[in-house]
């Protein structure tokens, strides 16, 4: 047990620890885009019943965001430790920098993971803050789908993406979000060991595909909203 | 002095066991209770530092390098030799014996030689269990490759990195000693003086390379392990940082010094390219296997070698030598490549290279072929000279690439100073006049692994030690010298740097102590070399303090004690008017041209014991019987 | 050619440093990199002033000596290739050219260019070895081994411990290093036995010398004068979370 802990403490246990929270949270985004892709379908009602549904699901939607908030903060606490490393590890940086090229996988995503992750999570509180936490059913955001009342939580996010500002900050954040998964997800696989000299280059060029698809996702949805208005 | 070879009674086949069996032995309770110095961390000190810490003793051990994983024995490309005689081809002890005496010119001894072919497979079996990644055929079983002429195939390979794979595995085996707390690391530490006290060598005196400082370390032994002084000669094959200081100073310490003259040449080497040369890569000889050699038929023909006509080249190895053509061992090739270059027929810009072409090997066996075989030797040399070896021919030219010569030492690896052992290249012992391609990895590890753990029980047992710190007298006079001689380098503060002698050393042992030499040439360098010196002591310029991480001032007594080894090998160069291996006078030769040895009046090896600077050495003789092999002239015609 | 170089000065562990500019003139295309600074020493000593310190040994890309971080770049441009090996055709007349030692705090500047990386030995001393003693070998072929596990472990084997890795890592990271030794004899049936100890030990010992975390920016791969993959990092991680989850 004594060397359970020490390892996940170790450069490489928590590296792991990273990779693990992190595809949590990949697996979640997916499943968060296509959820939000309704806002472009069918009126409110589909989205609507939607949130609805989620909210039904009671203790098991608590229990899904305990693990994402655990996933969050365990990738933040390694993050933290990461760089602490890094800056501890080289005290005095180059004067001058470079990159050997390839077959180095080192680009301006993985140089910054830090800072899209502090974006990432700067939109986060702001997100939850906003939409989760945002106005409700008692501040008149209700409605009815199929004779059930319900928060009109639709109508809440086309009113926020009729602002300008909103629709910018969103666009800036899904975009530091692209980038960050773009070196996560293969990231992700080298830490748990997974290499294979055939495979791993699929592995990363569908990381960056994959990338690309949810920040796009998440992209087109404040944008649709803002030009188009409600479906 | 009397030189005693202690070679063990009984025939040949059984004289190693012979000496095992009337070796004295240490309690393995008292092994502990010795302390053992090994300066050098290649192949030999490694090898010998990791095995006796597994025995038991306390061990020291002490490298120049930041890591003792950098010694020289990495750069070894080739192969490591072994009678194993897994290719069924007809290998055997015996046989790897008489080739090895035999390729050195019969100027080895017999004992050592056999003793050496017979540990070999022992090596082998030793480097595998390290987890030595040695090449292997598809039966998973290791391979082996002909190598350097030879006519069975018995050379063990790890792609073109043997060496490097063999020493780190010796390394591997003393980080475990380390970590066991049974050795000792002494990194960037120079030994400068060996501490003889009551006739024994007990310690070693030396700089820390980081600080300066001049530390004293006290043992029972000393082994040294500090490789051969190829870089007397400025431009070899030899790393920047090899040096023969360690093996000099303990030379002056009353070590006799064997065979100085005795250095090889390797005649497939990547040309100089201008006077900023710091130093010389070597290619594998296996290139000869496909590659002609060739020269212009004409002297001074600046024509580019793609527009000089079949006819008015000169082929030349195949045209002296028509059986062996362009696969004459590596004297004959350098050799016969120095003559046409000082003829005028030298190509390339210096004129001091000759080709080396396969265009007709391209054509005979394709492109491809040729890339599978030499692919990294092709890109290695276009690395360096930035010319595409497959489009034109390579230029090759001979540079010196491992010295024979080294501390003399008994049958028991024990130089003329009791309890200084002398292992590797540092020593003179297996190769004669000549190394064959492969034996120099052999031997390394077989002193150390195999012979010197129980040559130092024997005298360890054997002595009675009088308790001795390092604020003993000895090293007390010791750490002075030391000292004394690291402030008058700094002092003199002259005009001309450290590299700017070197060079100058360098040239003057190429030109008369090189390839070829002569009585008239050797008599004029015996003036030279010491006029050289008088001058490095009035002239030097030595940059910075004693007190700092300095590698001008370290240079700078590597070369003092070079110009002083110099003078000492021009000597033995001049005293052994017959030619032999890599030793050829120019005055004993065949009609044809081939080296001619004498053995009447030579068979015997050339002990030098130090007289003092500038004086003439003592010659001893220690004479070579050979009782097993018949001695022959060789011929390659 | 003419060449600006601006060089790292430092003239110990304690003291600070800085880049200083030269002049390097008439260098020769056909010179090495090292040579070009021996020239410029030279020049320097002839001058009264202390030369530039610089590690080198073999000069022929295989001893892990020469350790130079080259406008940015571990071993400078070529790829596959040790500073030692880099010659002056590949710069232009009027190039400019940084030169920066190693940089990391478990390879402490020891005056200049020269670094001290014992931290590596330390790391192979926390097991980048098989416990077999001297004597103790069983016949070479009594063991045989598959080419394909052979050339894996020599590929990782051909390491040549210079430390461009770190130097190169934004982290400066040590795992190419140690991942090059531990996978190597995961490779091999010899490396059996202590291969989960090893893998706890090394990586342990990796981390205690204060080398940073691997991000997988793969910039270590690249600058390997060896071309090791990272894929021996994977196998490093593989047997480390086997042996922590089963010793």
């Amino acid at each position: 047990m004594a060397s359970i802990v020490s390892a996940v403490m170790s450069s490489v246990g928590r590296k792991i620890l990273m990779s693990l929270t992190g595809l949590v949270m990949f697996g979640f985004v997916i499943g968060h885009m296509v959820g939000n892709l309704q806002l472009l379908t069918g009126g409110g009602d589909v989205f609507n019943r939607y949130a609805h549904f989620l909210i039904g699901l009671g203790g098991l939607l608590i229990l899904a965001e305990l693990v994402l908030l655990m996933s969050l903060l365990v990738h933040i606490w390694t993050a933290v430790n990461i760089v602490r490393g890094k800056r501890a590890a080289r005290p005095v940086s180059y004067g001058k920098s470079g990159s050997a090229g390839a077959p180095s996988r080192k680009t301006f995503a993985s140089s910054t993971m830090i800072y899209t992750g502090v974006l990432i999570l700067v939109f986060l509180v702001i997100h939850i803050k906003s939409f989760k936490y945002g106005p409700a059913e008692a501040e008149g955001y209700v409605t009815t789908v199929d004779g059930v009342e319900m928060r009109d939580l639709h109508r809440l996010v086309i009113e926020t993406f009729q602002q300008p500002e909103w629709v910018i900050g969103y666009a800036i954040a899904m975009i530091a979000l692209g980038i960050h998964l773009s070196h996560a997800f293969w990231s992700a696989f080298q830490s748990l060991g997974l290499y294979h000299h055939r495979y791993t280059p699929i592995v990363y060029n569908v990381g960056r595909l994959l990338a690309f698809v949810i920040a796009l996702g998440f992209f087109v949805i404040p944008i649709w909203i803002y030009y188009f208005g409600a479906a | 002095m009397l030189l005693d070879a202690k070679i063990p009674d009984g025939p040949i086949e059984q004289k190693w066991d012979n000496r095992k069996s009337e070796l004295k032995l240490v309690n393995p309770a008292n092994k502990r209770r010795y302390n053992v110095i090994v300066v050098g961390t290649g192949l030999a000190g490694a090898s010998a530092a990791a095995s006796l810490a597994e025995m038991g003793y306390n061990v020291q051990s002490f490298c120049i390098q930041d890591s003792p994983r950098r010694a020289h024995s990495i750069a070894a490309q080739g192969g490591i030799n072994a009678a194993k005689n897994y290719p069924n081809d007809g290998d055997s002890i015996w046989r790897l014996f008489y080739d090895t005496v035999k390729g050195g010119d019969y100027r080895s001894r017999e004992a050592n030689v056999y003793r050496l072919a017979q540990l070999s497979n022992n090596i082998i079996d030793q480097c595998v269990a390290q987890g030595v990644p040695f090449a292997r055929d598809y039966g998973g079983l290791l391979a082996n490759r002909s190598f350097g002429g030879a006519q069975v195939s018995r050379t063990f390979y790890a792609r073109g990195q043997t060496g490097q794979q063999l020493l780190l595995g010796a390394y591997s085996a003393l980080m475990r000693q380390v970590d066991a707390g049974r050795v000792d690391l002494h990194s960037r530490f120079e030994m400068l003086d060996v501490v003889v006290d009551e006739g024994k060598a007990r310690g070693i005196v030396g700089r820390n390379l980081v600080t300066g400082e001049i530390e004293r370390y006290v043992g029972d032994a000393v082994i040294l392990a500090t490789g051969g002084y190829g870089a007397v000669f400025f431009l070899s094959t030899n790393a920047v940082n090899s040096n023969v200081t360690a093996a000099w100073r303990a030379h002056k310490r009353g070590a006799c010094f064997a065979n100085p003259c005795y250095t090889q040449i390797h005649p497939t080497c990547i040309p100089v390219s201008g006077d900023h040369q710091s130093k010389l890569t070597l290619m594998s000889e296996s290139l000869r296997n496909d590659g002609r050699v060739w020269v212009p038929k004409e002297k001074g023909d600046k024509r580019p070698p793609d527009q000089i006509p079949e006819d008015e080249r000169d082929y030349y190895l195949e045209r002296r030598y028509p059986s062996f053509g362009n696969l004459v061992p590596r004297d004959v090739a350098s050799r016969n490549a120095k003559a046409v270059c000082d003829e005028g027929r030298g190509v390339g810009q210096t004129g001091l290279s000759v080709y080396l072409d396969f265009a007709d090997a391209i054509d005979r066996m394709g492109e491809q072929v040729i890339r599978e075989r030499y692919g990294n030797l092709f890109e290695m040399y276009e690395r360096i000279t930035g010319e595409n070896p497959y489009s034109g021919p390579m230029r090759i030219y001979p540079a010196v690439h491992y010295t024979m010569g080294g501390l003399w030492v008994d049958y028991n690896l024990m130089s003329t100073i009791p309890g200084l052992f002398v292992l590797g290249e540092a020593n003179f012992s297996d190769h004669g006049a000549n190394r064959l391609g492969a034996s120099a990895l052999m031997q390394g590890l077989c002193d150390g692994y195999f012979v010197i753990p129980y040559a130092i029980g024997d005298y360890l047992a054997g002595h009675s030690f009088s308790e001795l710190d390092t604020r003993a007298d000895a090293f007390e006079a010791s750490h002075r010298e030391v000292e004394s001689r690291l402030d008058a380098l700094l002092a003199v503060n002259g005009d001309k740097t450290v590299g700017n002698y070197h060079k100058e050393l360098g040239l003057l042992m190429w030109e008369y102590v090189g390839m070829e030499r002569s009585e008239e040439g050797l008599t004029k360098v015996l003036s030279e070399i010491p006029a050289l010196r008088e001058e490095f002591w009035q002239n030097v310029k030595v940059p910075g303090a004693n007190s700092h991480f300095n590698k001008n001032l370290e240079m700078a007594g590597r070369v003092a004690d070079f110009l002083e080894l110099g003078e000492l090998m021009a000597r033995d160069a001049l005293e052994r008017s017959e030619s032999c291996g890599g030793h050829f006078r120019a005055e004993s030769q065949t009609e044809e041209g081939e080296a001619l040895r004498k053995d009447d009046e030579f068979s015997f090896v050339s002990a030098w014991e130090f007289n003092g600077v500038g004086e003439t050495p003592t010659l001893h003789q220690e004479p070579l019987e050979f009782q097993n092999v018949k001695l022959t002239q060789r011929s390659y015609k | 050619m003419t060449l600006n170089l601006h060089i790292w000065r430092q003239e110990g562990p304690d003291r600070p440093g800085k880049l200083v500019p030269y002049k390097a003139e008439d260098v020769n295309r056909d010179m090495s990199l090292l040579e070009m600074l021996d020239v410029v020493n030279q020049d320097l000593i002839k001058r009264g002033e202390d030369p530039i310190e610089f590690d080198s040994d073999c000069r022929e890309g295989i001893c892990g000596m020469c350790s130079l971080v080259i406008n940015g770049v571990a071993h400078g441009p070529l790829n596959g290739t040790a500073t030692c090996q880099l010659h002056m055709r590949h710069y232009r007349d009027g190039d400019s050219i940084t030169i920066e030692p190693w940089r990391s705090q478990a390879f402490p500047v020891v005056r200049d260019l020269v670094t001290d990386r014992s931290s590596f030995d330390r790391i192979v001393q926390a097991g980048g070895y098989i416990s077999i003693n001297t004597g103790n070998a069983p016949e070479a072929n009594a063991l045989p081994i598959s080419k394909v596990d052979a050339d894996l472990a020599m590929d990782a084997a051909a390491c040549i411990g210079c430390g461009a890795c770190v130097a190169a890592c934004p982290n400066a990271s040590a795992s190419l290093f140690t991942a090059a030794k531990i996978s190597q004899f995961a490779s091999l049936p010899q490396g059996q036995p202590e291969r989960s100890e090893r893998a706890l030990r090394m990586v342990d010992q990796m981390d205690e010398e204060g080398f940073g975390n691997c991000s997988n920016h793969g910039e270590c791969e690249a600058v390997c004068p060896k071309e090791i993959s990272i894929s021996t990092i994977a196998s490093m991680k593989r047997d480390y979370v086997k042996a922590a989850l089963t010793v």
